[in-house]
């Protein structure tokens, strides 16, 4: 989907920022802390489905979900799919998303991310890998919701200054 | 298709090339989030006084010191033990040959334990290889990529370390646990076994993966439930999991039956470890 030579440019901007989200996502932290940190690739995602549905949709999602994978060391496929899977719900929304207020975008943004965890719950169990035995985690699609306004103002940001189409 | 992908990757082993090339796209993004504790590092380094620097060497040199005396001894006694399984017929196994790795990242993910190392596929790292750090047994290499490689620690639940207990020679096996990164848990050990608090694990050897000898842990707690078949026993391991950056990845340099025969062969033709390994002989004669 991303055509980057096409006729509207800076479309690196987009490569870029989940780039960085791929780099917060495995930034070393506590261990106590891993349970909280926020899903940055799936919020940059959304961010960039919802703000440019016609650049960045399923297609996006999976590839950027194959190199998740890699790049965590997870079951090859796995984030891809559950990207895949929120990148459509969220191209199914991104007309309502957009009119929300802040508060209903982040709900909507923690059934999106908690729908993609619990997906990779089911698989990690699936597969006999290691999860928690508990609902702890939802924590992540929590944090996720709670840090959802900063990463729309910052990513509108960027998509503004750089005027991202 | 991520269906698909998933099944093949679970179960089958045509997906290791795929993710091998994929990986280096995505090297890059690890030394990207190495980088912060990288620069620390740096500038630590940068701005420690002159009196920290002869204070340490002076440690240093005292260590040296005494870990030279050590070897001196162990060099006399590894020459008597050679000397001792000879008679016995009994092959001896020493694999010494390492090569040194850093850190660079753990998995994001809070329920599996393992890290990534800045040595791979180019380095001779192979699937299976033990991996050691200062004070013990650190875990293996379940994944190989061409710059970094992913290491299982031993306290990962789903990674299981034969041990023998250091004084008597009692075998059983080491599992990792879910709940913490400092547990191990003995499991399938009778209540009437003679294992101790404060007794030393080392590994065993009996997988033919990981080399007999290296330290695992110490015996934390031994709990006989009357209720159940077999006693609880807790376990630290005495490698610095959470704390060192540097490790030891471990190159047999005796033969060993075990499937890797071949990736041994190329290994050893790939990388300069040759050194030590030769050493190793000779100090055994």
């Amino acid at each position: 989907m991303v055509n980057i030579g096409g006729k509207s440019g800076n479309l690196w901007v987009i490569v870029l920022s989940l780039v960085f989200a791929g780099v917060l996502a495995i930034v070393p932290i506590p261990v106590w802390l891993e349970l909280w940190r926020p899903d940055w690739i799936a919020l940059a995602l959304i961010y960039w489905v919802i703000a440019l549905p016609h650049r960045v949709g399923l297609v996006t999602a999976w590839l950027v979900g194959v190199l998740e994978d890699v790049l965590e060391g997870t079951l090859l496929g796995l984030h891809a799919a559950v990207l895949t899977i929120t990148a459509y719900i969220g191209l199914t929304l991104y007309q309502r998303l957009r009119m929300f207020t802040p508060l209903q975008q982040s709900l909507t943004i923690l059934m999106l991310i908690g729908t993609g965890q619990l997906v990779i719950f089911w698989v990690k169990a699936a597969t006999g890998q290691n999860t928690a035995d508990n609902l702890s985690f939802v924590i992540s699609s929590v944090t996720s919701a709670v840090m959802w306004p900063m990463v729309f103002v910052s990513l509108r940001f960027c998509r503004r200054s750089f005027h991202v189409s | 298709m991520s269906l698909v992908l998933m099944f093949a990757d679970s179960r089958f082993d045509y997906l290791g090339r795929v993710r091998f090339y994929i990986a280096i796209v995505v090297t890059p993004l690890h030394l990207m989030a190495d980088l912060p504790s990288r620069t620390a590092d740096a500038f630590h380094a940068f701005f420690r006084t002159r009196e920290e620097l002869v204070a340490d060497n002076q440690r240093l040199q005292d260590e040296m010191l005494m870990l030279q005396f050590r070897l001196q001894k162990l060099d006399h006694l590894e020459a008597e033990n050679q000397r001792l399984n000879e008679l016995l017929k009994a092959s001896s196994v020493f694999d010494d040959a390492a090569v040194r790795a850093q850190l660079l990242d753990e998995s994001p993910d809070p329920f599996s334990k393992r890290v990534v190392i800045n040595r791979g596929s180019n380095d001779g790292v192979f699937i299976g290889q033990p991996v050691v750090d200062a004070h013990g047994l650190v875990g293996q290499v379940v994944q190989v990529e061409p710059l970094t490689s992913w290491v299982l620690l031993i306290t990962d639940p789903l990674h299981n370390t034969p041990v023998q207990v250091n004084r008597n020679g009692v075998r059983a096996i080491a599992a990792g646990t879910s709940d913490s990164l400092h547990q191990l848990t003995l499991e399938n050990v009778s209540s009437t076994a003679d294992i101790q608090v404060g007794d030393e694990l080392v590994t065993s050897g009996l997988d033919q993966r990981l080399p007999a000898g290296y330290p695992v842990g110490v015996v934390t707690s031994v709990r006989n439930d009357p209720g159940q078949p077999f006693a609880s026993i807790r376990v630290t391991p005495t490698a610095q999991l959470d704390r060192s950056r540097n490790v030891l990845l471990l190159f047999s340099s005796s033969e060993s039956k075990g499937k890797s025969a071949s990736q041994k062969a190329g290994v050893s033709a790939g990388t300069a470890v040759d050194e030590p390994a030769h050493h190793n002989v000779e100090g055994g004669q």
